[in-house]
């Protein structure tokens, strides 16, 4: 096996025995679930007094729509994954210079460049394994309390079931895009940083710097990756999925911050990449 | 002359190494024959880790020539597994358990020995399902060396191993590097304060002093090359006094209170001694050979720099 391999397997046992790994796994579906069943218990009590006033509005009946829940659930999942799997970049490498372990790896099997680029596709990995999850934990939660259906108004349909999955397909899509240029972002951290504490401290840091900076940075802002995916403050387009999907009509899409969204974060993606492996060749374990 | 051809294992040739506008390593050169103990012994901060790490990869040295195994630092996972390090500090996973670190390290070396056979060859398999970061410090000091003898390494580098062992853990890891070293061929680099241990182990002795290696060879030459002294003792000081003042070979380093006097013989034996005293009437109650030991070798060279 190469380097490579061994590196990989190395960091899959790793991630199979830490709380960290299964904390990602985990948490956003958690976290979905929770916040579905709030809306469960908040929209149940509204619902039913406007039944018994025997005036039921737009509102209550788009939520009794499933998929504006699943949008939602996937949001609020894809945010915590986020800045999860940004922590654990951030920490997976430092913290292996931090304790030394990464002195075994790197003189017994693998090279430097062989270990980031196992870690990276460890981590995005695990991202893959906490969205499949995601979406399973918030598809049934999400059925059993709702119905899943096309929005019907006055026997008039808003939007078919066919239009709804096909947003969601593409919002998902968009959101799901830029994780793997924000685990190399906090790579990136993990490397040039001194210690894990300041590496987690740093990455997170400016994650949330650019959360809240976006809007100001205008139109320059869809040149950058964390624009895109869903956040605190969140501009992503699956924001704009959770309302199309409840038959809205006000969301003004843009076809050229799309087609953004779709590539800005692969070059991203390499040039993070590209100057892991030059801070990591040049420093000192 | 004779000159036997020496299997090198690691060899290092006019390494630099400078922190800043701090030089620890001045143009260092360093071998190990195969087969050989080589302790490295040197002052706090005189660059012995430096030195490691750059033999492993860790650091890069300014400039300079280091091979082990005919690889280069920058490529030594290439020997996969065959050269390992033991470091100062356990450099495991505090949150795996010790078996899970072995089973771990299992994944990156051929391996020789199984998780359980090096637990009970370091005698921490109770310790198998605690986590690393609840053990002592002299059982993650053995979980690395555990670590270390999963595979059949050809070269271990061990910085520091004796630190956090008590009397009885030291005497094992010693034990354990001579059967390693004479059952399985495994050469050793060892940097440690420890020079006792490391007399008592070791076949090569390299002093690092100034950022050079300013003595290495054989203990056994390095140590016969240093004189001897006598401590002597006899019922009668003032003939004692008289006699060596009279030899020009024998010279008077030291008298104590307890009425005993350190000498320094040249070009004379201990036996010669005794009988130039017992030939002259002065009856010896005491005659003690003190042979120098690694500490007092490197006391006396790491003075001599200094000065």
């Amino acid at each position: 096996m190469n380097g490579f391999a061994i590196a990989l397997q190395s960091e899959l046992f790793i991630a199979r025995h830490t709380f960290s790994s299964k904390l990602i796994v985990l948490a956003p579906a958690v976290l979905a679930v929770l916040q579905i069943l709030l809306e469960w218990i908040t929209e149940a009590g509204g619902a039913t007094r406007n039944n018994l006033l025997s005036n039921p509005t737009f509102d209550d009946l788009v939520n009794l729509n499933a998929y504006g829940h699943f949008v939602d659930g996937m949001k609020t999942g894809l945010t915590v994954l986020g800045l999860l799997l940004v922590a654990q970049a951030a920490y997976s490498f430092s913290y292996d210079r931090d304790t030394g372990m990464i002195r075994h790896i790197l003189i017994r099997r693998a090279s430097k460049p062989a270990l980031i680029f196992a870690k990276l596709l460890q981590i995005n990995l695990i991202g893959l394994i906490s969205i499949l999850l995601l979406i399973i934990t918030t598809y049934v939660t999400s059925s059993l309390l709702w119905e899943f259906g096309a929005i019907v108004e006055d026997g008039f349909e808003l939007i078919s079931e066919e239009e709804i999955l096909a947003e969601i397909s593409t919002g998902l899509q968009l959101a799901i895009i830029p994780l793997p240029a924000a685990i190399a972002f906090g790579l990136l951290v993990s490397v040039i940083a001194q210690s894990a504490t300041q590496a987690i401290t740093t990455a997170l840091g400016i994650t949330l710097a650019i959360d809240i900076f976006k809007s100001m940075l205008g139109d320059y802002a869809d040149y950058v990756y964390a624009r895109f995916q869903p956040s605190l403050i969140d501009a992503s387009y699956l924001q704009d999925v959770s309302r199309i999907v409840r038959g809205y009509s006000d969301v003004m899409l843009n076809e050229s911050v799309l087609q953004l969204n779709l590539w800005m974060p692969i070059p991203t993606l390499i040039i993070f990449v590209g100057l892991t492996m030059i801070f990591i060749h040049k420093k000192s374990i | 002359m004779q000159t036997k051809s020496k299997e090198l294992i690691l060899s290092a040739k006019g390494l630099n190494k400078r922190y800043g506008s701090y030089e620890v390593l001045r143009d260092l050169n360093l071998e190990l024959e195969k087969g050989s103990i080589l302790g490295l012994v040197g002052l706090n901060g005189s660059g012995k880790t430096t030195i490691l790490n750059c033999l492993l990869g860790l650091q890069t040295a300014n400039s300079g020539v280091i091979s082990l195994l005919n690889f280069g630092p920058q490529n030594l996972h290439q020997s996969k597994g065959k050269i390992v390090g033991i470091f100062d500090s356990p450099s495991l996973h505090p949150n795996l358990t010790l078996r899970e670190n072995l089973e771990h390290a299992s994944l990156l070396t051929a391996t020789a020995r199984t998780p359980q056979q090096v637990e009970k060859l370091l005698g921490i398999e109770k310790f198998a399902k605690f986590k690393l970061r609840k053990l002592s410090l002299g059982n993650k000091r053995r979980a690395s060396i555990a670590h270390a003898l999963l595979g059949n390494p050809d070269l271990i580098i061990l910085d520091e191993p004796f630190n956090g062992l008590d009397a009885g853990g030291v005497d094992d890891v010693l034990a354990l590097i001579k059967q390693l070293n004479e059952t399985d061929g495994t050469s050793f680099l060892l940097s440690s304060h420890q020079l006792p241990y490391l007399e008592n182990i070791c076949s090569h002795i390299a002093i690092l002093h100034h950022g050079k290696i300013c003595l290495s060879d054989r203990i056994d030459n390095l140590l016969s090359s240093a004189s001897s002294t006598i401590k002597l003792r006899t019922a009668s000081p003032s003939s004692t006094s008289s006699l060596i003042d009279s030899h020009p070979n024998i010279q008077v380093l030291e008298l104590d209170a307890q009425g005993y006097t350190t000498l320094s013989l040249t070009d004379m034996s201990s036996s010669e001694l005794n009988r130039l005293f017992v030939e002259s009437n002065v009856p010896v109650d005491e005659l003690i050979v003190q042979r120098p030991s690694l500490k007092d070798l490197f006391q006396k060279i790491t003075n001599e720099r200094t000065e």
